[in-house]
């Protein structure tokens, strides 16, 4: 049992198809209409049939009111992050701090490097990740009087000016799978970002669990410093066994025993459809929070 | 090219914001005043900035100052994501020692006509083998700052700054006109946008003379000071405007817009683009959207040009000079056609997407006017709040034009017979350019023929039609084991056939999967509002075959024909046969069970006709198979697989429908039309299109 302690936030993972911007953006403001708390959008920049990430969260942003934005994961190979840093910290102050920094390493290398990115092997990826993690933090911290000199081989900033500051303590979210990038997340980032597809079992979240839990401490960091997020998807429907294939209450007693059990304090569903995204904030959210209170005693 | 260029006067407004607040409030303050462009700079990244004006903006064009970006393929991806979510309002600026590069990789990835992926091996930029688009939608300038030569050369802008007095010599004129002219282009394809700073003096004199005489066409004041940009507004900008009209009016300085290299490079041969009536909307092949007219829903196209007519008398001027163009026409209203070749390979396409009103007539009659160019969903989602539908097709992406001018056979088809059967009258463009109103009493015979056989007769922009009380309706999806096709068949059909007329039924099935147990879908629309009925209607369907799973419930019409919008992407040529058959008897069950299993058509769909469709007489209407009790439709990959098989299907057939037809043999035409039909169309097609201007979809002539 490793519960630790974080808030829930409910959110929706929009496909961003760019034959219909409208309806995107009509997702992310039906998303906070009923009442999710989080709405992000994948990141492949060389997907031709995919709006632009960081423009869409922009303009997202700009007609909501209350709902936080966050990419699920940005494409760091195709996002300097030196570059990224000012964007979001830029997004942040214009939204009212409603923007979060959702990170992944990059993976399909091909395409990555047919739109001008440099093909890095899996280890140098987790360490431009670590680095570019650096540059921008090095360059939100306004309180640093000096210039910002940080990075490596990878992301070299050398007597950066800083600024600006975000609007809010944004949280940097990284999307991991393997023990070298679970050991990154356990030293420096603020949340663990994965999809429950890709992880293949729910087993599969205690392993990442003790690795980022050991990395964080040895780190001298707290195992809560780390928020537990999860992409989920599923269906709304007759109760069943499988997980996520049933009832909302159904669903909302899975994903209790899942925070219980395993700590995940974040649920992003992976879904397009208005009505199970409803279903999702209206029937699922409150009655998870309810069991998860009562969980917690 | 010293001098005016005569390129519309737009101001701009270049910002500073040091913080969000400031950055809305410059926005919608310069939007207010009525300034053109906002340029957007500064500690805040601008294309974050600028992303977030234009979402909250109705009407300023947006553009970050002239940078070198960082990734140059994300930028692109990025300034078509903006164009497309704030619908256009945007421009790229580049400068410093990649833009060439950088140039190079957006135009590139926005060339979605071009094939294969992109590679640009520049020093600065690179891409090694990006998938190309999307393009911009609206057309995105793209301005070079820092180097004329290569603005000259490539770009739409040159961008600079000038102090206004003085300002002329600051102009590269002779460095951008030269490098265009070397380049083969016209030197009024590059505008030229100037910064300008503020300054007490009074700036008109001197402004004008950068435009009038060094052909500068975009003024950008610099100034942090909202005083400034509102008096500038207020009081420059109206006397400016004013100076620089009357001069070009004096001078008689060319305006109109400019055949830029890249759309002369695009153009095909046979159309005579300049002799295009004027004031009509056109997309050539190098225009911005033409990306999304091209191609229809099944056939991947290559037009030369697309005439978009935003009314009946603007599509009659344009159907008129098509008719004296030597190149394919293809008439185009929703664009899911087989038959109806809406588009092709250098020809020119009439798309009839504008004329899309919807408008009710008559309350008491159910009457409404819908435009050619509506789809048959948003024609669902209109009606269905006064509690009355339209039989339309099986998909809410159709076009009204097409289908209603050929059949239409829907979930109504039993209860209230075929679309065309619900037509009263129609306005229709005839190829020598009038435009006429056929109904029974008016243009009788052309009405006649426009029931069946409209693509040969006459291009309907709008169509009168008489709708029926549809509230809410039972529909079911039943899947059944198909193991034995042919039995399947032959029971499905007795069972619809023993229905009454309220319940109408489709059955889809296909090539099956190896390895998995054979199924088909039956659909079911049954046009009443109690459930019990609606069981006792889909229980004779469920109990033709095992029933695997089934989805059974009350819907309303928009539900069943969902609106499919977005542009097309089809590819290639589609593969179908059509063929009308009186019952699904034993010679038709076999027939099609062959075909089923021999694996020719992944989608082989049946529709139910029969009902209130044989209440008409065959005579009535160019549509003339009354007697038919089902469409049979397969969908094939190869031509060569499908006809052999189907051919012998099709001996058991009465005739078929042309709107799912594609074989080109001309045996084809006595299938579609019975001797009797065909001869009076001949007559009237000889009447009302003599010189057979409309040739591409089962032309009788």
């Amino acid at each position: 049992m490793t519960d630790y302690g974080h808030d829930l936030i409910l959110g929706s993972f929009l496909t961003p198809t760019n034959a219909d911007p409208a309806a995107v953006v009509g997702l992310a403001r039906h998303a906070e209409d009923v009442g999710l708390d989080l709405v992000t959008f994948q990141d492949h920049p060389y997907q031709p049939a995919f709006l632009d990430a960081w423009t869409l969260m922009s303009y997202v942003a700009a007609v909501t009111e209350r709902v936080r934005i966050a990419a699920n994961v940005h494409n760091l190979p195709l996002r300097p992050p030196a570059v990224l840093a000012r964007a979001a910290a830029s997004l942040d102050l214009l939204s009212g701090g409603r923007v979060e920094l959702g990170l992944g390493a990059g993976a399909f290398w091909d395409a990555i490097e047919a739109m001008g990115g440099t093909r890095l092997t899996p280890g140098q990826a987790v360490a431009a990740l670590e680095e570019g993690i650096d540059v921008i933090r090095g360059l939100w911290d306004t309180t640093a009087r000096d210039r910002l000199v940080t990075g490596g081989d990878h992301h070299h900033l050398d007597g950066a000016k800083r600024g600006p500051a975000p609007a809010h303590d944004m949280a940097i979210w990284v999307g991991a799978l393997k023990p070298r990038m679970l050991r990154l997340v356990g030293r420096k980032a603020d949340g663990w970002l994965p999809s429950l597809g890709y992880l293949g079992s729910l087993d599969a979240l205690a392993a990442g669990n003790a690795v980022i839990d050991e990395a964080a401490v040895g780190a001298g960091r707290r195992p809560e410093d780390v928020r537990r997020l999860l992409n989920v998807g599923g269906r709304f429907g007759p109760p069943s066994d499988r997980f996520l294939q049933g009832s909302p209450a159904q669903w909302a007693e899975q994903l209790a025993a899942v925070t219980i059990e395993h700590g995940v304090s974040t649920y992003i569903l992976a879904s397009d459809d208005p009505t199970e995204i409803e279903l999702f904030a209206t029937e699922v959210g409150p009655a998870l929070r309810d069991l998860v209170a009562a969980g917690r005693g | 090219m010293s001098g005016d260029l005569g390129h519309p006067l737009r101001l701009g407004l270049r910002v500073t914001p040091p913080d969000a607040a400031t950055a809305l409030a410059a926005a919608r303050t310069a939007e207010r005043l009525g300034y053109d462009l906002l340029v957007v700079a500064g500690l805040l990244d601008p294309w974050t900035v600028l992303t977030w004006v234009a979402a909250r903006t109705e009407r300023i064009t947006v553009v970050a100052e002239p940078h070198d970006p960082p990734v140059a393929a994300v930028a692109a991806r990025a300034v078509a994501s903006l164009d497309r979510l704030a619908g256009g309002r945007v421009e790229l600026a580049l400068t410093g020692a990649g833009s060439r590069d950088a140039l190079a990789v957006v135009r590139g990835l926005w060339d979605e006509a071009a094939t294969g992926p992109l590679v640009v091996a520049g020093a600065h930029h690179a891409v090694r083998g990006a998938e190309r688009g999307p393009a911009p939608t609206q057309g995105v300038p793209i301005w070079v700052a820092g180097d004329p030569a290569l603005a000259g050369r490539e770009a739409d802008g040159w961008w600079g700054r000038v102090v206004p007095a003085g300002g002329l010599d600051d102009v590269p004129t002779a460095t951008l006109d030269g490098a265009a002219r070397a380049a083969g282009r016209d030197p009024r394809e590059v505008r030229r946008l100037v910064v300008v700073p503020a300054s007490g003096e009074d700036p008109v004199e001197d402004l004008a003379r950068l435009v009038l005489d060094a052909g500068v066409s975009t003024i950008v004041l610099d100034t942090p000071d909202a005083d400034q940009a509102r008096r500038f507004a207020e009081e420059s900008a109206p006397a400016l405007r004013d100076r620089v009209a009357r001069r070009r009016a004096a001078a008689g300085t060319a305006t109109g817009p400019v055949v830029t290299r890249h759309r002369r490079e695009r153009r095909r041969s046979g159309i005579d683009y300049d002799a295009v009536p004027a004031g009509l909307t056109v997309v050539e092949p190098g225009d911005p959207g033409y990306g999304r007219l091209r191609s229809t829903y099944l056939r991947g196209g290559a037009p030369g040009l697309v005439l978009r007519p935003g009314s009946a008398v603007e599509a009659a001027e344009a159907l008129a000079w098509a008719g004296t163009q030597d190149v394919p026409l293809g008439i185009r209203s929703g664009g899911h056609g087989f038959s109806g070749r809406s588009t092709n390979d250098g020809g020119i396409v009439l798309d009839l997407g504008r004329l899309a009103g919807i408008e009710v007539l008559d309350e008491g009659e159910r009457l409404v006017r819908v435009g050619a160019g509506a789809r048959w969903g948003e024609v669902a989602d209109a009606l269905a709040p006064l509690g009355w539908a339209v039989t339309s097709g099986d998909s809410g992406g159709v076009g009204v034009g097409g289908l209603a001018t050929a059949g239409g056979i829907g979930w109504f088809a039993r209860s209230h017979g075929l679309t065309i059967d619900r037509v009263r009258a129609a306005e229709v463009v005839l190829p020598n350019g009038s435009v006429v109103r056929a109904s029974a009493t008016e243009h009788p015979d052309l009405f006649w023929a426009l029931r069946g056989a409209g693509a040969n007769v006459g291009v309907v922009t709008s169509l009168d039609l008489a709708a029926a009380e549809v509230g809410t309706i039972g529909w079911g999806r039943l899947v059944l084991d198909a193991s034995d096709p042919a039995g399947l068949l032959r029971r499905w059909g007795a069972a619809v056939e023993a229905a009454p007329r309220d319940l109408t039924s489709f059955l889809l099935t296909g090539a099956q999967r190896r390895g998995e147990p054979a199924t088909a879908q039956v659909f079911a629309v049954v046009d009443v509002e109690d459930p019990d009925v609606i069981v006792d209607r889909l229980q004779p369907l469920a109990d033709v075959a095992p029933l695997l799973a089934q989805d059974v419930r009350l819907a309303t019409y928009p539900e069943v024909v969902v609106p499919g919008g977005g542009p097309h992407a089809g590819r290639g040529e589609p593969v179908s046969r059509s063929s009308l058959v009186d019952h699904l008897d034993q010679d038709v069950a076999d027939a099609a069970a062959a075909l089923l299993r021999g694996g020719i058509t992944p989608f082989f769909q049946i529709r139910s006709v029969g009902g209130a469709v044989a209440d008409v007489a065959p005579e009535a209407t160019a549509y003339a198979h009354r007697a038919a009790g089902f469409s049979v439709l397969g969908i094939g990959s190869s031509r060569s697989r499908l006809d052999p098989a189907w051919d012998r299907l099709h001996a058991h057939a009465r005739g078929l429908y042309l709107s799912f037809e594609t074989d080109p043999r001309p045996e084809r035409l006595q299938d579609a039309f019975p001797p009797a039909t065909l001869a009076r169309l001949r007559d009237v097609k000889r009447r009302y299109d003599p010189a057979g201007v409309l040739r591409d979809n089962f032309p009788v002539g």
